[in-house]
């Protein structure tokens, strides 16, 4: 009865025929998936197929736009709520490229995501304890919530410092996008540690990586396989040994889904900035 | 012509900013800070910096109306030092315009000159300025950085940070961006909960808030934080 009422509350994410459009390409073409809190979701596929976008695309990035289908999450809709109330609902993103924001200091930012997320402000005292012990935890000096945020951080700090956030928000869902890449062997034993730790807590984990080294640290309970902007394939952790040991041609034979080339776009170009450092030695005119 | 003496503080607040030639003697260090926080300094300050001697300026701008602010920074001394700090909040249809200008004229001089800006409402705000190697100024370094973020429709900001350069043996860089709020920032914060105006509130204090370390009087830090308070 109990464990009845417990499944009843659990948290739950549902996501039915969504189609997402960029820059008037559509990626993905109609995502059926549900995520239960206590899952940790394994989502596999070739580079270029809609995994990234779909995170996005969950948590508002305006970049994206969805043409079709619906995401609830506990019933509510997940598509009516701002970007900063899907947050608020208990749904993080921790990001494939974080961005460095200029200016902003690094703890400034921590104090308004924690306190985002709470009725009264944390004292001073308690979010500086709460910080020390996170950054202790992740491995990176505290000296750098002095500075600003990312900026300057190796790609290796970035992604760890989105699993410090995500440790300080305490959403219900995780969102991690390739938080692998950049990581060195310790590097990546923290972050799964850090995982494991949200996992024990009952947390839900949507997990993006190309790499079965991360998955078997954090061991997923499902797998799904995404091909052209769909969910062809749905399984076990066995996927992953088989993906990491002969890759994406199985689907093609198996299956008759023709796997679709990844068309690079161009690299975005920033437009309005201009810097010359220019050193000149050697005889004068 | 104020002659300053050693190690110099001057704080001027509003009305006191007036149009002055100030010297730094040789050896010597001028600490200059500007607040205004009414109207409009329409002014204009020229500095000479004598052998090893340094100035250091700072401006923290959230009055309200138009004009031009003039300051020009004149390294006449081998050695001579010059630290330019500006944080300027433009409001409702204010139009400003800065020109911060420094000159090299001798042998191993260093110059940083910074101007940050936010417009709203409809204003508009203008960082101009020429950073100037005269010919045998060698081993000399300048830095110029200018930027503005605008955050509504009908503001407007406009850099244009100049570089003249007639000798060869010198580090020279300029660095100007105006833009509106970068989208891919606003959705990282959001991302994390923060709402809209918490995060523009963010953003702002970065660009704002910096300039308080170049100041002395604690009183006066706290009147700026006010103002950024109620700029935002």
């Amino acid at each position: 009865m109990s464990a009845l009422r417990k499944k009843q509350n659990m948290s739950t994410l549902k996501i039915t025929n969504l189609h997402v459009s960029a820059k008037d390409k559509e990626i993905l073409k109609g995502v059926d998936l549900s995520l239960n809190e206590g899952e940790t979701l394994a989502l596999l596929g070739p580079n270029g197929h809609g995994k990234s976008t779909l995170l996005a695309a969950i948590m508002g990035n305006p970049n994206y736009t969805i043409t079709a289908g619906t995401i609830f999450f506990d019933n509510k809709d997940v598509l009516a709520m701002s970007v900063d109330e899907r947050s608020k609902a208990g749904l993080f993103l921790a990001m494939q490229y974080p961005s460095e924001i200029p200016g902003v200091n690094s703890s400034e930012f921590l104090k308004a995501a924690i306190n985002a997320h709470r009725e009264k402000p944390m004292t001073l005292f308690e979010f500086y304890t709460k910080l020390k012990n996170a950054y202790k935890e992740m491995g990176i000096p505290f000296e750098m919530s002095n500075r600003n945020l990312n900026e300057g951080f190796s790609g290796g700090e970035k992604k760890r410092n989105e699993i410090l956030q995500m440790k300080l928000i305490d959403p219900k869902f995780a969102l991690l996008d390739e938080i692998d890449s950049g990581l060195d062997v310790d590097a990546m034993q923290i972050v799964a540690n850090a995982i494991r730790d949200e996992q024990k807590k009952g947390r839900g984990f949507l997990v993006v990586s190309h790499y079965a080294r991360l998955y078997d640290m954090i061991e997923p309970t499902r797998v799904v396989v995404m091909i052209n902007g769909r969910i062809v394939v749905s399984g076990g952790p066995e996927i992953i040994q088989k993906i990491d040991s002969t890759g994406y041609e199985w689907i093609k034979t198996e299956m008759g889904i023709e796997i679709e080339k990844d068309e690079q776009p161009m690299n975005k170009v920033s437009i309005g900035v201009c810097a010359t450092n220019a050193r000149v030695n050697g005889k004068k005119r | 012509m104020e002659k300053s003496d050693d190690n110099m503080n001057i704080t001027l607040i509003d009305e006191q900013i007036k149009n002055m030639e100030l010297v730094v003697p040789n050896g010597e260090s001028l600490v200059l800070n500007l607040a205004a926080f009414k109207g409009f300094p329409n002014t204009s300050i020229s500095v000479k910096v004598q052998s090893n001697a340094s100035f250091n300026g700072a401006f923290a701008d959230f009055s309200s109306g138009s004009g031009k602010f003039i300051i020009n920074v004149d390294l006449i001394g081998d050695g001579s030092r010059c630290d330019w700090h500006l944080s300027s909040l433009a409001n409702d249809v204010d139009r400003k315009i800065f020109d911060t200008s420094v000159t090299h004229n001798a042998k191993n001089t260093e110059a940083e000159m910074s101007n940050y800006g936010i417009t709203q409402g409809s204003s508009h705000l203008t960082f101009t300025g020429i950073s100037s190697i005269k010919n045998g100024s060698i081993k000399t370094i300048t830095r110029q950085v200018a930027k503005i973020i605008v955050f509504d429709p009908l503001s407007d900001g406009k850099c244009s940070p100049i570089l003249k350069i007639d000798e060869n043996d010198v580090e020279a860089s300029h660095a100007a961006i105006v833009g509106r709020l970068n989208e891919d920032h606003l959705f990282y914060l959001l991302s994390r909960g923060i709402s809209l105006n918490a995060a523009r509130r963010l953003i702002t204090l970065g660009y704002l808030k910096p300039v308080e370390q170049y100041f002395n009087d604690e009183k006066l830090i706290e009147r700026i934080d006010a103002s950024i308070e109620e700029g935002i």
